[in-house]
């Protein structure tokens, strides 16, 4: 008994020896944000911005850029220009500046995914311009720009219009079969960051984007909405300025997938939408139920018009963002749909829209 | 056993008493009688209506002989039997040629008050006192039943402490009473002075940080203990009953549970395992992420909590044992002085050192409010012997969590828990009813049911008669 607790102890002790895994709070520096550019030759251009704790300090954050030719190698850069030891435990963004995003982002995906203090959260974002400089900007009264995208990113995937793609969705959707990745594009607009639409990926190059006033089209083809906003522009399938705005929006998308005669696939989507109307600025009386189906009509029709328009440029880009492939691959043999090039066989689908919009109510005060 | 042969007489009762001062001898010459007893431990009132104005009254010696043969006076015939007759508050009547104990009992004592280390808000407030009588007269006055039976048996070489076993026949299972009966006399020490302390000679593991049997000083927790089929030990000259079997989770219900509202019970029992689990693991834990799991920090606490470190000059186990340390000083400070001056310690220890410590950049603010809720959350806990001893697990699991991280945490709750299944109360098992299962008393361990659900009593007492209540319908 003795023997056992003098060893315990001794393990103890001895053990505390190895503790150099030690990660101390103030001693760190705290990755906040990394942006990815292309830099000459292969190399790249690393940004990493590092909160700064001491609440005297008149800087809110450091920016440490290095260039290099891995990301890896980056951290090792930067820790020699600090006091600080350099972790990615705390990191919530990556900027990838927009000639690398077209050139292919996995192999930096991928080192972060392979990193296990790096969760899956991360929010991943494509930044029209140079992200490094982006980042190294400063935005007042944002003390901390990787800070202020991050919550400004969080907010607008809160409300629908732009998803926020994280690291998981990004190796989830990249990896899949049937699906292609999509993240958010910002871009420095002088004294604010704005968010101008949407990336759309082929593989994991940018092909297409989306832009924001589509953003909601997209989103409403992309999956089921719960709680957004939405304002629909009547103007280009009326020929007047009509603007409806709904809010407490809800829709559901459906995809059915048949094979016609020759071969081909023909993809319905469903999409229906309701919300009560908070704006109209048109001419008709919404107290009159006949009017009412009119305008729901009108604004059915928009919708079509428009996601057949945005899936028709889909086409031509070979991105298959919003996922037929998943259906497609569920109507074949595993066989059939690996024998079959779904990139190459996309633009050739037949893609039909139905939307069906329904005014809950209208008149409310806010 | 030689001392029995020897001829007992009035010299041999003195010389045996021999420089004890206390000793009162009285002599009435007309009847040729002699008395000896201790004046501090018998009744005055007693002894003059028993002794001395019968004594007295005698005018001849065959008075005296005929008032003998009344039954208060019992004959002794050997010396051992009067000294201790006489320790125990009787007094001796030396009578020509024969000796009678008359037991006039009756020592001073504090009289009932309300506990200070036990106190509710509602319910009933009387607490037990210094004497095994008293204290045994709150319990029959609860439970008028002529089943309640009391076993006597004394305790301590030298100090020869009264120790009253009660139980309810019928419900108490008479094995339990006959194993505690067995331990109890198997106690070779020379004093035992308090239920505490024998209720240490009476635990399955000695060794072990945690108080195997349920002491409390309130007698309506020990009648509805006895209820239930538990069984309670009385020591004299001390305010601690024992009762035995118990549970680890009997330590974390409180009588007046059962007193207010059962929705009001159930809420406060789950806070006192919510205050288990801070107390335990809130100041570890801070250490653990600190030191080594900065990922786990929410982005929104994590600059807060960095600015709070960030003038700390050391490392965060040796910041929280600092802390710590602190507040057990501050609570044995409190405890030893008396209420008036523990107020002033509370206020310095509080604003001075908290505030203080933190401006000063020896601690973070983080760390103070974890330590105070960790403090706090420990006297939460009704049992006191029960929170103290967690107060001292608490500084193991920070020293392992400031080595190994959430790693050390895991490893020191997972020793704990090993050890308590290792533990039982009077050969049954400490973590009834979790290990072994029994679903059947949830619902009075986790939550307080309300009574019409709380038809059984608790498995572990084994008791012949399991049914408390029948079920109303």
């Amino acid at each position: 008994m003795v023997n056992k607790i003098a060893g315990m102890l001794m393990l103890v002790l001895l053990l505390t020896g190895c503790s150099t895994d030690q990660r101390i709070l103030d001693k760190l520096g705290m990755v906040q944000t990394i942006a990815l550019d292309q830099a000459d030759g292969d190399k790249l251009l690393v940004t990493a911005s590092i909160p700064v704790i001491d609440p005297n300090a008149e800087l809110k954050r450091e920016i440490l850029q290095a260039e290099t030719n891995s990301v890896k190698e980056a951290r090792l850069v930067f820790s020699r220009q600090t006091d600080l030891r350099m972790v990615s435990g705390q990191m919530r963004e990556l900027l990838f500046g927009i000639d690398l995003a077209e050139k292919g982002l996995w192999k930096y995906v991928e080192t972060q995914l392979r990193d296990p203090s790096v969760g899956f959260s991360v929010k991943l974002t494509v930044v029209d311009g140079k992200a490094g400089e982006l980042l190294a900007a400063e935005h007042k009264p944002h003390a901390d720009t990787g800070r202020y995208i991050t919550h400004l990113l969080e907010k607008e995937a809160a409300g629908n219009n732009i998803p926020a793609t994280t690291l998981y969705e990004f190796s989830r959707d990249y990896n899949d079969d049937g699906i292609d990745v999509i993240a958010p594009i910002v871009a420095d607009g002088g004294s604010k960051v704005r968010v101008t639409g949407i990336a759309l990926f082929a593989g994991d190059r940018v092909v297409m984007r989306v832009p924001v006033k589509e953003g909601l089209i997209f989103a409403l083809c992309r999956g089921n909405l719960k709680r957004g906003e939405a304002a629909i522009n009547l103007g280009d399938t009326i020929g007047k300025p009509e603007v409806v705005v709904f809010s407490s929006v809800t829709s559901k998308r459906k995809v059915k997938v048949h094979r016609m005669q020759d071969g081909r696939f023909k993809v319905d989507l469903y999409v229906s939408l309701q919300g009560s109307v908070l704006d109209y600025t048109g001419e008709r009386t919404l107290r009159e139920e006949k009017d009412r189906h009119e305008l729901e009509k009108e604004l059915s029709l928009s919708i079509e018009d428009k996601a057949e328009q945005l899936i028709r440029q889909m086409q031509q880009k070979k991105t298959d963002a919003l996922g037929f492939g998943q259906y497609v691959r569920g109507r074949l043999s595993y066989k059939a749909w690996k024998a079959m090039d779904w990139r190459e066989t996309f633009p050739e689908v037949e893609v039909d829209c139905r939307a069906k919009v329904k005014i809950k109510d209208y008149g409310k005060y806010m | 056993m030689a001392e029995q042969h020897e001829r007992l007489s009035l010299e041999h009762i003195l010389h045996e008493f021999e420089d004890c001062a206390d000793l009162t001898r009285r002599n009435f010459p007309e009847i040729g009688a002699d008395i000896v007893y201790f004046s501090h431990t018998v009744d005055n009132l007693l002894l003059i209506n028993q002794v001395l104005d019968p004594l007295s009254a005698l005018q001849r010696k065959k008075e005296l002989e005929q008032l003998l043969r009344e039954s208060q006076f019992v004959r002794v015939t050997d010396s051992k039997t009067a000294v201790t007759g006489i320790l125990e508050g009787g007094v001796a009547v030396f009578a020509a040629d024969t000796v009678h104990l008359i037991d006039v009992y009756g020592p001073e004592a504090r009289s009932v008050s309300e506990s200070e280390t036990e106190s509710i808000i509602a319910g009933p407030h009387d607490a037990f006192v210094e004497s095994a009588t008293t204290n045994i007269s709150l319990i029959r006055r609860r439970i008028r039943s002529s089943h309640l039976k009391v076993i006597h048996c004394s305790v301590g070489e030298i100090s020869k402490t009264d120790v009253y076993i009660l139980y309810i026949k019928d419900i108490a299972n008479l094995a339990y009473v006959q194993d505690l009966q067995q331990r109890i006399e198997r106690i070779e020490t020379d004093a035992i002075n308090d239920g505490g302390m024998l209720s240490q000679y009476l635990e399955d593991k000695q060794t072990s940080v945690f108080p195997q049997f349920l002491t409390t000083e309130r007698p309506d927790v020990s009648s509805s203990k006895l209820v239930s089929g538990k069984i309670l030990v009385l020591i004299d000259n001390s305010p601690t009953s024992i009762s035995a079997p118990a549970s680890f989770f009997e330590f974390f219900s409180s009588s007046d549970d059962y007193y207010e509202r059962w929705v009001l019970g159930t809420a406060l029992r789950l806070v006192r395992y919510v205050a288990l689990i801070i107390t335990l693991t809130f100041t570890a834990l801070y250490v653990a992420v600190t030191t080594f799991h900065y990922e786990m920090i929410p982005e929104a606490l994590l600059l807060t909590l960095a600015e709070s470190r960030n003038r700390v000059p050391f490392p965060p186990v040796y910041e929280a044992l600092l802390m710590e340390f602190t507040i057990e000083l501050l609570r044995e400070a409190g405890a030893r002085l008396p209420t008036k001056v523990g107020q002033t310690i509370g206020i310095v220890g509080g604003i001075v050192i908290g505030q203080a410590a933190v401006q000063a950049g020896l601690t973070s603010n983080i760390l103070i409010i974890s330590v105070a809720s960790s403090a706090i959350a420990s006297f939460v806990i009704p049992n006191y012997l029960m929170s103290a001893s967690l107060r001292v697990i608490r500084f193991g699991i920070i020293i392992l969590a400031g080595i190994w991280g959430n790693m050390g945490l895991v490893i020191a709750i997972a020793v704990i828990v090993i050890h308590l299944c290792s533990l039982s109360s009077l050969g049954a098992s400490y973590l009834v009813p979790v290990a072994p299962m029994r679903g059947r008393d949830w619902k009075d361990v986790f939550i307080r049911a309300p009574f019409s659900l709380l038809l059984t009593r608790p498995t572990q007492n084994r008791t012949p008669n399991p049914i408390r209540q029948k079920n109303r319908k």
